[in-house]
């Protein structure tokens, strides 16, 4: 039955004989395992134009549409991390290959007479396979993809007269956008592997044509390509898929935080098989006049590519074929080697742990923290998505109302430079790095460290007279504060009266209990308030008798004689809004000394940060990650106080809560949130401790 | 070809399948061949058919009603004559998340007696939209010819053809008194079948 189908089939089509054709090719001296080099860069292929058009159906080429539908494939996808995967590591796999296959025909002396023309369509497919990894690292419109085809693309510009036309053409204009990716996705996807496949025909045909290069051998026979050499390239082709896959699952295809044209990504390398390039161009300097950018990014390796062409005719002389094996060899060697160099260069740190002091030390450091950021950054990008999925704008736009994002970002921008944010356990990885803080030196200043800024921990540090307490860099760092009236009286007077142990322990008692006072002024939204209500009411207490002396200073509901800035609303986000505006509105202007060298952020008179980017800043410190434009958690920290402002509360949350899923229409962008901030900016000028009175009194008349 | 050993080569042409390892060979090569098309259609397939998850902050807060959509006020729904409703509701598009898009149209209507009836706008043929014509008082679909009465049954207009295979889909509504408000439970049924089959 089945035989007779067949030879139906195959007097139709005569499939016997061209399958016999195709594999009754004799190899001299029988099949051998070295032979299986070029089929198996076949079959890589064949697997990349396979996982390539499956990825394709996922993939969206479009800047606000490129990083999210390959975060698509790789986490919301079944099988699309494999997919993908696949594709990362098989795309590596071919590059290891090549220069295999390319050291082999080289010592094998298969591309000598006749076989010129094989030797070139190789030369020609290796070229295209390069710019197939090249075009394919910057589709996934990540962060390392982006900036390091950047660095790529302005190398185009470096030749004279046509280079910036060159790049232009690349790109698709001026600035990389939607036509940099649907370039780079056509030719990836379109033009590069229809060229490959051409060149990859013409190739085995001149292959077919010449011939295997070995010679009959008197020690073993001949054998056909079928099915002794094809058993065998099959099972390194599947050993090869094995290990490819293996790997993906194991080391599963990176993905960075979103290309952000703004914020530049100080650790962007290209892929790792064009890490040698890319070291090779910091030999190229220009320190000996001639070897600059251009020299190195375009004539050098045209060069060397012009003496591979030319290896056919080398080999006719004299040793002309060892000097080609050498020049081959020297080529892997030298990509090699300078690979190994890249590599040390950027891990200096860690092959070099004693060496901290050293410039090469702090280059890699750096280039591990820019790592490290970029960690952060798409774990932060990461939760978003799985909270609020990818708006239509993208996940810029995500990202640009994130507080924390933000937070960290602008913080490193604005506020690093004198205060630090050593975040610790799950915020582990927000912390951001401050000044280094030289006691004896003027040098960098020492602000305090704002993670945790008015919690109940904060604040016990700040009252703390010991090691580790208000005197350490954490606090007061090395400002004008160090030795100011603060610290003076938490470690001359507070601490110092507390002589016995007994003392002590009272002491941080009652400072444990101030602090929750004092948080609850701040309203954390990840304090456990209702849970610390008996603390909070006896801090009250003590604030209010003065128990530690702050109310001499400092205002305190009722306590209106300080006269530094008041105790109320203390960390809350308004006052840290003003805070950041303009601290000279915070602090109280016959108290001199008290701003030392704060600026002010967004006053009239400067604008170092929008509104927007404070409000970001103020629930970054909060730990508050409610999307800008979105109403912010409120908390209540005392519970079931006076009456009249339970009915008040309970009637705010009424009005906030009640819009059932369908009228969420209607609670768009105007939120409560957003017009208080605007009041308190508009009014900022005015409003001062007056207000602050004002409001003392209130609530002391409601209590 | 050169130098070819003739007696190997002969040897091996006795068939095709002629030896173990030929077999072998076969089923290697059919392995690598089908592995990454394996991989590829498993994801080609899966997806479509994977049950898709609202981000974690747009769930519904346990809504009573899970389908149930709010499409408009007892008041703007006019007696014997129906009005288009659209739809409106968050959406999830692969990897994008919109907020109050419009997810289709239903056409409302009361009867003298205030009772109010709900028609999806899909035509139950092949799925073109119906819209209601008053020269008529009918829906008809542009598409084929359909038309139905203001009751949804199909309207036998002497010889023109009909080639819809059930009356208009007719969805389940919900007021709430206290609101005024009506709530549409909006879903998609199969087109070209006799019966009405959800989604
Ligand atoms: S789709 Fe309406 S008549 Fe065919």
């Amino acid at each position: 039955m089945f035989g007779k189908l067949y030879k139906w089939v195959d007097s139709r089509t005569g499939i016997q004989d061209s399958l016999e054709e195709a594999l009754y090719e004799n190899i001299p001296g029988g099949a051998k395992w070295r032979y299986v080099s070029g089929s198996m860069l076949v079959f890589a292929f064949m697997t990349q134009a396979i996982t390539g058009i499956f990825l394709w159906m996922n993939y969206s080429a479009g800047s606000q549409n490129a990083w999210a539908s390959v975060y698509y494939i790789t986490y919301n996808m079944e099988g699309g991390a494999l997919l993908r995967g696949i594709h990362h590591v098989m795309a590596q796999a071919m590059v290891v290959l090549l220069p295999i296959h390319i050291l082999q025909v080289v010592i094998e002396k298969a591309y000598v007479k006749p076989r010129e023309f094989n030797w070139w369509l190789g030369l020609v497919l290796m070229k295209i396979t390069l710019a197939l990894g090249l075009t394919g690292y910057l589709l996934p419109w990540d962060q390392k993809g982006y900036w390091a085809t950047k660095v790529a693309t302005e190398l185009a510009a470096l030749p004279p007269v046509v280079g910036g036309y060159i790049q232009k053409i690349v790109v698709g204009g001026n600035e990389y956008g939607h036509f940099t990716l649907t370039r780079f996705f056509a030719l990836h996807a379109g033009v590069l592997p229809g060229l490959l496949v051409g060149f990859l025909v013409l190739h085995l045909a001149m292959f077919r044509k010449h011939g295997i290069t070995a010679h009959s051998s008197k020690k073993r026979a001949d054998q056909m390509f079928w099915p002794m050499q094809v058993l065998k390239d099959g099972v390194a082709c599947a050993l090869l898929f094995g290990l490819v896959v293996y790997v993906a699952i194991i080391h599963p295809a990176e993905l960075g935080p979103p290309a952000e044209p703004t914020e530049p990504y100080g650790a962007a390398r290209p892929e790792w098989y064009f890490l040698f390039l890319f070291q090779m161009l910091k030999y190229f300097d220009g320190s000996m006049g001639w070897n600059n950018e251009f020299v190195g990014a375009i004539v050098f390796p045209g060069v060397v590519f012009g003496f591979m062409f030319l290896m056919p005719f080398i080999a006719r002389i004299k040793v002309g074929h060892a000097f080609n094996v050498l020049l081959i060899a020297a080529l892997v060697g030298g990509a090699g080697y300078l690979t190994y160099e890249a590599h040390m260069e950027d891990n200096y740190n860690i092959y070099n742990e004693q060496d901290v002091d050293s410039a090469a030390y702090k280059k890699a450091a750096k280039y591990h923290a820019e790592v490290e950021r970029a960690n952060t950054e798409f774990r932060l990008i990461q939760e978003l998505v799985e909270d609020y999925g990818i708006p239509l704008e993208g996940p810029l736009a995500l990202q640009q109302r994130d507080p924390y994002t933000m937070g960290v970002r602008l913080f490193r921008r604005q506020c690093a430079s004198c205060h630090a944010y050593n975040a610790t356990g799950e915020n582990a990885h927000l912390a951001i790095a401050g000044p280094e803080i030289d006691a004896n030196a003027e040098g960098p200043m020492g602000a305090p460290d704002l993670y945790g800024f008015g919690s109940p921990d904060w604040i016990q540090g700040l009252l703390n007279g010991e090691e580790g307490g208000i005197t350490s860099p954490k606090y007061f760092g090395n400002t004008s504060h160090a030795e100011g009236e603060m610290v003076a009286h938490v470690r001359d007077t507070m601490w110092a009266e507390a002589e016995t142990d007994e003392d002590k322990a009272g002491l941080k008692e009652t400072i444990e209990q101030v602090s929750w006072a004092l948080a609850a002024e701040a309203k954390l939204p990840y304090l456990d308030y209702a849970g610390n209500q008996d603390k909070i009411e006896s801090g009250i207490n003590h604030l209010n008798d003065d128990t530690l002396g702050c109310v001499g200073c400092h205002n305190y509901k009722e306590n209106e004689f300080g006269y530094v800035f008041t105790l109320d609303n203390y960390a809350s986000s308004e006052w840290l809004t003003t805070m950041i505006s303009n601290p000279n509105e915070v602090y109280s202007e016959d108290w001199g000394t008290a701003n030392d060298r704060m600026p002010a952020f967004h006053s009239d008179a400067t604008k170092l940060l929008t509104q927007d980017e404070i409000e970001l800043l103020v629930r970054f410190l909060r730990q508050d990650r409610t999307l800008l434009g979105d109403t912010p958690e409120s908390v209540e920290p005392l519970k079931a106080e006076a009456p009249a402002e339970e009915a008040e509360t309970a009637e705010v949350t009424e009005t906030t809560e009640t819009p059932a899923p369908v009228e969420s229409e209607e609670d768009t962008d105007e939120t409560p949130v957003d017009t208080t901030q605007e009041a308190i900016e508009e009014e900022s000028a005015e409003e001062s401790e007056e207000e602050a009175e004002e409001e003392a009194e209130e609530e002391a008349t409601e209590e | 070809m050169s130098e070819t050993n003739n007696s190997t080569a002969k040897e091996s042409r006795r068939g095709f399948f002629g030896s173990f390892s030929a077999w072998l060979a076969a089923a290697v090569g059919a392995v690598i061949g089908v592995g990454p098309v394996c991989v590829g259609l498993y994801t080609f397939i899966m997806e479509p058919l994977r049950k898709k998850q609202m981000p974690r902050k747009e769930r519904d807060g346990g809504s009573s009603d899970p389908g149930f959509f709010r499409v408009a006020s007892v008041d703007e729904i006019a007696t014997d004559v129906p009005r288009r409703f659209t739809i409106v509701a968050d959406k999830l598009d692969a990897w994008n998340f919109m907020k109050d898009q419009a997810l289709g149209a239903v056409y409302l209507q009361k009867n003298e007696a205030g009772d109010i009836s709900c028609y999806h706008t899909t035509c139950p043929h092949a799925g073109c939209s119906v819209a209601y014509e008053q020269d008529s008082n009918a829906y008809h679909c542009p598409c084929h010819n359909s038309s139905f009465n203001l009751d949804g049954s199909k309207l036998e207009n002497g010889g023109s053809t009909n080639p819809s295979p059930r009356p208009l889909d007719t969805l389940e509504i919900k007021v709430d008194e206290a609101t005024n408000t009506v709530f549409v439970k909006y879903e998609d049924y199969y087109t070209g079948r006799h019966d009405k089959v959800a989604k």
